[in-house]
């Protein structure tokens, strides 16, 4: 050991205990001083600097070598430097280890090497045998607060140098500023709006021409599907086709906008990006029970256009904006909004508490990043972004701002997630109302044993009373039970509240056991690069960061959601990569669109519907589907835009298409649909699934059950619930036919539009027509008649075989009334339908088709 | 075998065709000309498809294949070294293994009087000793061992593999899981997470219906006959013709039109691959259909060889009871036995029946649970708690090599030590015997590739025959 310190420190033999014979205190600083002076490699200046310290520095050799010596060094010193670390160079200070400078002069209580020596955090503990006395931390607690002074001078920590070039990397497409672009002068018919010239402007440069617009039908079943994700019904039809204006699809588009409908459809969407899901999910699969809040929430503002910078910042920092807002429905309205930082699957079980609450902020920072600012900010937790200019230090000063909000209750397995009252003065009263009629029936059951007993003229046991007072107190006790079980529960929301307030250290690799510096709380250096973000320390830095990500220093959120919309509406986005704005991403062959786009939304107040009206009205959007050689040959999957790219329905609207055309659907506008209470499991050990979906409501208000998705949401591509996304795909999977083939639903609901199809009229072309207005928004034509007719007849031969072979249990059989149950699960009784060869199950047989057919199915 | 070129495509994300499709190669037929012929493979594939048999709980390695004389000799004493940092529950001391362990086999392994009929298979099972994980709760656990991921939803292995491989039968899913748990993970342990949907298992029954329930949903129609349902796609054939005339030719509806085809076939084909009336009285009886005990688990062990024939490359078998299975917190001997009497003899004829039948050289076999158990006791009766740090699976048949212990705890069976084989190691090791290496089988998603692996995996290839 002797050797060792000898070698490291040529003075420290010298000056530390194990000095032979002893020199006099001055001749001590005199020799240091010459020794310091000798030294070629310092400069003059940390000389007069170790001259002025000269007492400081007698703390490093006198009292702070011999504690590392005989506790640090054998790992951290001149033969091992485990985890990069080495603690007797001013070097290996200065630059530190694996987690970065071990020490940051004058501040002790930053300071890893103090932190893993005091032991407080069981992340970071040394030495790894034993502990240092209390002296021996005090020790290196005042050679830190007074300069940290090395023999060789004073320690200053190396901070790395952002690994990117923040001017550089602004110049990045989606990084830059937000300017409008000059309209391209192009000429032509087709060029309705600016959108049309900057899509015709690509075109024309390749020689390529835009179809024609669509018919009139074609394109209002277009526009009733994707705003409101429901078909027209034969009453809109006739209402749009009575007005032959130019006007009349604006108008027609104007009333669906205005309908509830256009909410559920569009909030949908954004459910999708912030991974929207009423259970848990991961591990331990409880309910969400109060989700739908927030998911009404959504459907709300859409409905209500709220500006979309005011939606945003309410669901980062709703919490933070209730203060001088009067009204208790806006209050709790901003309170449920912040749900969207609550709904992540969360790993409950997780034993490890510190994993759990940063594997919580990561996923709160990843479903941001890409939700909001089309960034993958998660990809910078374990090492600096390995394409986009996101270092590990922007990384963790954003996680600083979630590791000061309050999103947990508790991080104790099984974990809790942090939920907000929401109780109006009227649910308080309600409440103590509630209460007092408890009291008050528990006071009659008092009183009434009171009366037995006075008249008794002494306690009578319960066992003693008659047979008519047993029932009656039986009855009264009933009574108070059935009160007590009702007892309202004041109402709370998921979501978050400001936290205890910290700035989050960087840990290398990931690795939350080896914790690194710590980082200011803000923005990533590309974004803020003037530093202007400020965050007072009296505040988490929610409500700072949402007014940035909807401020104008901010160019990725308008072109994120803009791109978001045009992707909603022609199956793929400018950009396509809706969710990625970053190198990865897929670059947007029309950025001078998207920009245009951008500001004009902006500049509209942050309309949606405003942006919806723009883009119906282009000649873009009213494209026919039909082919063009030419085009197809060199764009066939019409990036370009040449004509209208057809789009399978999306997982709700196959339902609500089925219910709605087969006229099922319930327009009820939904609360809770979970079968279970708040925070009880959807699964237990058993695996039974109790989950229900036998409402005819809309998809939205069905439960989305992470772990076990409704198949009829599964089957056809809805999102997983679990990771935002807003690009979801269109498969084309075997299961869907046997889906629509066999499933309860679809029988059902074919069979109820053949019930009103053979009630409204009893000539088969009549109802062929009907048929066809409701599941394709259009007239029958004499082949599709004369199709239809050949069908039933095969049908009708099948049916009649079918049911002679039967024989005479037929008869018995036919008699008993089809007596269909409301919804999915369950399945038919084989008996509802056998023997049944009638036309009902002729027209349920073809409607059924119908529903089954490609041009139910897609919108062209 | 085929080879399913377009099957890594990202360009058909959009488009992909579930259970496998006739219309598949022709949807992509020109990103099939590409580079047709080119092989999935990235090695020689030493099996063709894989059967896992789950067993959920956590089954006790000291209790069954990891042999410890020295946990015999100290039980009731205390563990003479730290337990791990997280744990699930705190545990006492040594507990001494209930059931006597006896040499079998050529190999002379030693494996505990619970798995009496394993042991005849002993010479042609590999014994990974030294598995370990990292989560010691049962979701986080099974999550990882079914995704490699107990934090993210990502890809299941099966779906990995089917997106690897492809499918060998047109009629069949490529992934089917028999009777799954919905608890700790659902149907994220056999989905396809951002992998095409043709890729994610296709569920028989769940894990609270017995064997004779499980069925693909909406296999079968009560309101239609085969014929007049055949009329009704007649129909329906005739109607998307008359419509793509107006529209130019869509991969997807063409795609579509192919599914109901399909569909149509697998009604036929589901049904008769799940009739084990089939199989002669000598094989039900090898399984153990004729015993109740051992019945429902027979089943799911012969539905999977009948799958593994038919063309199905990851099947899927779940012993999990209403409770969670193999989880004996406390009553380990009662609760052991019950649970190693119920699959002992399945697994065992599962193994001599694909040996005879000449499947088991081509079929990897894996056994396990999500982890393990502690050699320390817990509870008042005789109980051990979860652990992740050391636990035993094993593997048979698809070129690995049998009669042979991989890896080893420490003496007392607590930590892996011994070559440790991390669950990533196990999948990137499963992943090479098909032929495919888990560095290069990614997806593209969210701005970087993914693996199964994530950036872990290590090939352990010494268990390779």
């Amino acid at each position: 050991m002797p050797a060792r310190s000898q070698h490291l420190l040529p003075f420290s033999g010298l000056l530390s205990g194990s000095c032979p014979g002893s020199l006099p205190p001055l001749q001590f600083r005199s020799l240091l001083l010459l020794l310091v002076l000798a030294s070629q490699s310092v400069s003059s200046a940390i000389a007069q600097d170790a001259v002025a310290t000269a007492p400081v520095n007698d703390r490093w050799n006198q009292q702070v070598v011999p504690l590392l010596q005989q506790h640090c060094f054998s790992c951290h010193g001149p033969d091992s430097q485990e985890s990069g670390l080495r603690l007797d160079t001013l070097a290996g200070l200065n630059s530190g280890g694996h987690s970065g400078p071990p020490v940051i002069p004058g501040q002790p209580e930053e300071s890893l090497l103090l932190v893993a020596v005091r032991k407080i955090d069981s992340s970071l503990q040394m030495p790894p045998e034993g502990r240092l006395t209390p002296e021996q931390i005090r020790i290196l607690e005042e050679w830190i607060q007074t300069g940290a002074v090395h023999a060789d001078g004073p320690v200053q920590p190396v901070v790395p140098a952002a690994p990117y070039d923040p001017q550089e990397a602004a110049r990045f497409w989606s990084l830059r500023p937000l300017v409008r672009p000059a309209v391209p002068t192009v000429e032509g018919p087709q060029i309705r709006t600016p959108i049309d010239a900057f899509i015709n402007h690509e075109l024309q440069k390749r020689g390529l021409r835009q179809n024609a617009v669509a018919d009139r039908l074609t394109l209002f079943r277009r526009a009733a599907s994707q705003l409101t994700g429901l078909p027209p019904s034969p009453q809109q039809i006739t209402e749009f086709l009575a007005d032959s204006s130019p006007e009349a699809l604006d108008r027609a588009v104007d009333r669906l906008l205005a309908s509830p409908h256009y909410g559920e459809r569009w909030a949908r969407h954004w459910l999708d990006v912030v991974r929207y899901a009423d259970s848990n999910g991961l591990d331990e699969n409880i309910a969400h029970g109060n989700a739908w809040r927030y998911r009404n929430y959504v459907i709300n503002s859409f409905n209500a256009d709220k500006p979309f910078n005011q939606f945003l910042r309410e669901q980062l920092a709703g919490d933070l904006l209730t203060e001088d807002q009067p009204d208790p429905v806006v209050r709790n309205e901003r309170l449920i909004a912040t749900g969207f930082l609550s709904l992540g699957p969360k790993v409950l079980a997780e034993g490890d508490e510190r994993k759990l609450h940063l594997d919580i902020i990561d996923e709160q920072l990843d479903t941001i990043g890409r939700s909001m600012l089309g960034l993958t900010i998660g990809c910078a937790r374990c090492h600096d972004h390995k394409f986009d200019p996101i270092s590990q230090a922007d990384y963790y000063s954003l996680a600083g701002i979630f590791l000061s909000t309050k999103t947990m209750e508790s991080l104790k397995r099984i974990a809790k997630w942090n939920e907000n009252s929401i109780a109006t003065d009227a649910d308080r009263s309600a409440l103590t109302i509630h209460q007092e009629r408890v009291a008050a029936k528990k006071a009659e059951v008092d009183t009434f044993l009171a009366t037995a007993s006075a008249a008794a003229g002494q306690p009578i046991p319960e066992d003693q009373l008659s047979a008519e007072q047993k029932t009656r107190l039986q009855q009264l006790r009933e009574e108070l039970k059935a009160l007590e079980s009702a007892t309202p529960e004041l109402p709370t929301a998921m979501g978050v509240a400001e936290g205890t307030i910290d700035s989050a250290r960087i840990l290398p690799r990931g690795n939350h056991l080896a914790p690194g510096r710590r980082v200011p709380r803000g923005l990533p250096l590309v974004l803020d690069p003037e530093r202007t973000l400020q965050i007072p320390d009296s505040h988490s830095g929610r409500l700072e960061l949402a007014n940035w990500v909807v401020g104008p220093a901010n160019p990725l959120t308008a072109r994120v959601i803009v791109n978001r919309v045009w992707r909603w509406h022609f199956g793929r986005g400018l950009a396509a990569s809706t969710d990625n704005f970053g190198k990865l991403g897929e670059p947007p062959l029309h950025p001078e669109l998207l920009d245009w786009l951008a500001v004009e939304f902006v500049e509209s107040g942050w309309s949606l519907k405003a942006l919806h009206r723009l883009i119906l009205r282009s000649q873009t959007w009213q494209l026919s589907s039909t082919r063009d050689n030419a085009a197809a040959d060199s764009d066939p999957d019409n990036h370009l835009h040449w004509r209208w790219s057809v789009q399978r329905l999306g997982a709700e609207a196959v339902r609500d298409f089925v219910l709605a055309a087969c006229g099922q659907l319930d327009p009820t506008m939904g609360q809770s649909m979970l079968h279970v209470k708040n925070r009880e499991f959807l699964f237990d050990h058993t695996s039974k699934d109790g989950t229900r979906y036998d409402s005819f409501r809309r998809s939205i208000y069905l439960p989305v059950i992470r772990n076990n998705l409704y198949d009829a949401m599964s089957l056809f591509d809805c999102t997983d619930g679990a990771v935002p996304n807003g690009d979801r795909g269109s498969s084309t999977v075997a299961s869907q036919a046997l889906f629509l083939m066999n499933s309860p639903l679809v029988l059902q609901a074919a069979e109820n539009l053949a019930r009103q199809l053979l009630e409204q009229s009893p000539d088969f072309a009549v109802r062929a027509d009907q048929l066809l207005l409701r599941t394709l928004g259009r007239s029958a034509t004499p082949v599709d008649i004369q199709n239809l007719q050949q069908a039933a007849e095969k049908l009708t031969r099948q049916l009649q075989l079918e049911a002679q072979a039967r024989g005479a249990d037929a008869g018995a059989a036919a008699a008993a009334t089809s007596s269909c149950p409301t919804g999915d699960p369950g399945g038919l009784s084989p008996a509802s339908f056998s023997g049944d060869h009638s036309e009902l199950a002729v027209w349920t047989s073809l409607c059924q088709t119908f529903l089954m057919s490609n041009e139910f199915l897609y919108i062209r | 075998m085929q080879a399913f070129p377009c099957s890594r495509r990202q360009a058909l994300k959009s488009t992909a065709v579930g259970f496998g499709s006739l219309a598949f190669s022709a949807m992509c037929h020109s990103a099939a000309a590409e580079d047709a012929g080119r092989s999935p493979f990235h090695f020689a594939p030493r099996a063709r498809r894989v059967i896992f048999m789950f067993m959920k709980g956590g089954p006790s390695q000291v209790d069954t294949f990891d042999y410890k004389p020295r946990l015999q000799q100290d039980d009731g004493k205390p563990l003479p070294f730290a337990k791990p940092r997280v744990q699930f529950a705190p545990t006492g001391n040594l507990l001494g293994s209930p059931w006597r362990f006896r040499p079998r086999g050529e190999s002379g392994i030693p494996v505990s009087d619970l798995f009496p009929h394993v042991s005849e298979c002993v010479d042609d099972i590999c014994f990974l000793n030294s598995v370990h994980g990292t989560n010691a709760a049962h979701g986080g656990a099974a999550l990882k061992l079914h995704t490699g991921s107990d934090n993210f939803v990502r890809p299941s292995m099966g779906a990995w593999v089917s997106y690897g491989l492809g499918t060998e039968n047109q009629n069949l899913p490529s992934f089917i899981t028999i009777c799954p748990t919905l608890a700790h993970g659902g149907l994220n342990n056999w989905g396809s997470a951002f992998l095409p949907a043709r890729n994610q298992g296709i569920p028989l029954g769940v894990a609270s219906q017995p064997a004779t329930a499980a069925a693909v949903k909406y296999i079968s129609n009560d309101r239609w006959s085969p014929s007049a349902q055949r009329l009704q796609l007649d129909l329906l054939q005739q109607l998307n013709r008359d419509h793509s005339q107006t529209i130019p030719a869509e991969p997807d509806l063409e795609a579509r039109a192919a599914t109901w085809e399909l569909a149509f076939r697998m009604q036929n084909e589901m049904p008769r691959l799940q009739d084990l009336s089939q199989e002669t009285a000598a094989t039900q009886q090898l399984y153990g259909l004729d015993d109740k005990v051992t019945e429902n688990f027979a089943r799911q062990c012969l539905m999977a060889r009948r799958f593994a024939e038919a063309g199905v490359r990851f099947i899927q078998v779940t012993h999990s009871d209403a409770f969670v299975q193999w989880d004996q917190h406390g009553d380990l001997r009662k609760g052991h036995s019950k649970n190693a009497l119920e699959v002992d003899r399945p697994i065992a004829g599962l193994l001599k029946d694909l040996k005879q039948r000449g499947l088991l050289h081509d079929t990897l076999v894996l056994w396990g649970g999500e982890f393990g158990r502690t050699p320390t006791a817990q509870g008042t009766t005789d109980g051990r708690d979860h652990n992740p740090e050391g636990f035993t699976m094993w593997m048979a048949g698809g070129g690995v090599r049998g009669g042979m212990r991989y890896g080893a705890t420490d003496e007392y069976g607590y930590y892996a030590q011994e070559n440790p084989m991390h669950i990533h190691d196990v999948h990137a090791t499963l992943l090479h015997i098909l032929g495919l290496d888990h560095l290069k089988l990614t997806w593209r998603h969210a701005g970087r590739d993914f693996r199964l692996t994530d950036v872990a995996g290590t090939v352990h290839d010494r268990i390779f025959a």
